[in-house]
């Protein structure tokens, strides 16, 4: 096709179109949903028996604060990658609340240890984590997605993998209001390997998700 | 209708200033829906972008660079609702243009990725030095200086040979040359190249 002829044709389809909202927005919009999701479904599998202890537990708090302060950076950085004209550092945001979650936690298995010894770093499977998370994550990452999808696929594995690693995180913050299981290696191990892997997955299916649009018809 | 033409006139031949604030402007009314000034400002995008495609990366051919233009085009209109009315128009065209250029810039390399040819791509970009990969391939600037210091003959082969893929044969009807021409012109420019991207390198 002549550049010319590309022209015609793009000029022809360009009704006018709303710009995106203020990125902050967004960002606030995502966490309404996503945690109004996840508080149905805590809801749904029924809250942990000891919830009120735990709520007045600093470590508990801080682990929790960090999980969401983590999916809020993650969110906020897929959502500005999408936008050609912000800076690519933004990818770097979740690291701060990411090393706070991962620190809170790695300092948890030293207590643990120093508290109950060997036992306190025992590690036994927890597989289901990995499954809650995902269930938890599934809607909060599509509604995510199709959000991202408004902007520009600039870099899609980036994009997606920090996506993944908002939901995951969100899932994780809802599964510790339900699921009896805060000794810190086992939820180092378990759940935030679950939110790793997610993420990781995400980004490997980034350019197949998050793509340029051919011509219009 | 007036303001339209008038920033069309402004975006290609007003100053620095000028020019910018008549493209966001072009690009307000576009996304506003005004058919006239999207058009005009795909122009101008599409007269830039095929001018800088050509200076930075001079052995692509027409339909190559048109090719590179026309993604730049799609890519804009496809994204067209992520500019923010507040900001600058060109920050924002350049980070989609450096996008599509580093993608196709890959391309380029991977369909080259079984042949020799590759690994003189691979060795000249990587000698660019302070630069992500991405924008080292991209920024052909460097070549396009050592292409400078080649004979219009050896730069000829080496671009068919090398950048086009041609076998020495079918370069060497191309040019009315020989098969045994064709092939010490390559090599000739193949050290040459190297000897002056490695001296850039160093630098």
């Amino acid at each position: 096709m002549r550049t010319e002829d590309l022209i015609d044709r793009l000029a022809r389809d360009g009704g006018p179109v709303r710009p995106l909202e203020a990125p902050v927005r967004r960002v606030l919009v995502w966490l309404a949903v996503a945690l109004g999701f996840a508080a149905a479904m805590v809801w749904a599998i029924g809250p942990r028996p000891d919830l009120a202890e735990r709520l007045t537990e600093a470590r508990f708090l801080y682990e929790q604060s960090a999980a969401l302060a983590t999916a809020a950076a993650a969110a906020a950085a897929a959502l500005a990658l999408t936008l050609p004209d912000a800076s690519r550092l933004w990818r770097f945001l979740p690291v701060i609340p990411g090393a706070a979650w991962l620190g809170t936690l790695g300092l948890g298995c030293f207590r643990d240890w120093a508290r109950m010894g060997p036992d306190g770093l025992r590690l036994t499977p927890d597989p289901e984590c990995f499954f809650y998370i995902a269930l938890i994550g599934s809607l909060p990452l599509l509604v995510l997605v199709l959000m991202l999808r408004r902007g520009a696929p600039l870099r899609p594995s980036w994009t997606l993998g920090l996506a993944a690693l908002a939901a995951a995180a969100i899932g994780n913050f809802a599964l510790r209001l339900f699921h009896m299981e805060d000794a810190a290696l086992m939820v180092l191990v378990w759940q935030v390997g679950a939110v790793a892997l997610i993420a990781g997955i995400a980004a490997l299916a980034g350019r197949a998700i998050l793509r340029w649009p051919g011509l219009p018809a | 209708m007036e303001t339209v033409t008038q920033g069309a006139t402004d975006a290609q031949t007003g100053s620095a200033p000028t020019r910018h604030a008549a493209l966001d402007a072009l690009m307000r009314a576009a996304q506003a829906g005004d058919e006239r000034a999207y058009r005009a400002l795909l122009e101008e995008v599409a007269l830039r972008m095929r001018r800088l495609v050509c200076a930075r990366a001079p052995w692509l051919g027409r339909a190559d660079v048109e090719d590179i233009v026309q993604d730049i085009l799609l890519a804009l209109h496809s994204a067209r609702a992520t500019w923010d009315p507040a900001r600058p128009f060109m920050p924002w065209i350049a980070g989609i243009a450096r996008n599509r250029l580093a993608d196709h810039a890959r391309r380029y390399v991977r369909r080259q990725a079984f042949d020799e040819a590759a690994q003189d791509l691979a060795e000249v970009f990587s000698t660019t030095p302070g630069q992500t990969h991405a924008e080292g391939v991209v920024n052909l600037m460097s070549v396009r200086r050592a292409m400078d210091g080649l004979t219009s003959g050896e730069r000829d082969a080496f671009e068919l040979v090398r950048l086009r893929q041609m076998s020495l044969a079918e370069a060497a009807t191309k040019r009315g040359s020989t098969v045994g021409a064709m092939k010490v012109a390559v090599h000739r420019a193949t050290l040459k190249l190297r000897a002056a991207v490695g001296r850039d390198g160093k630098e």
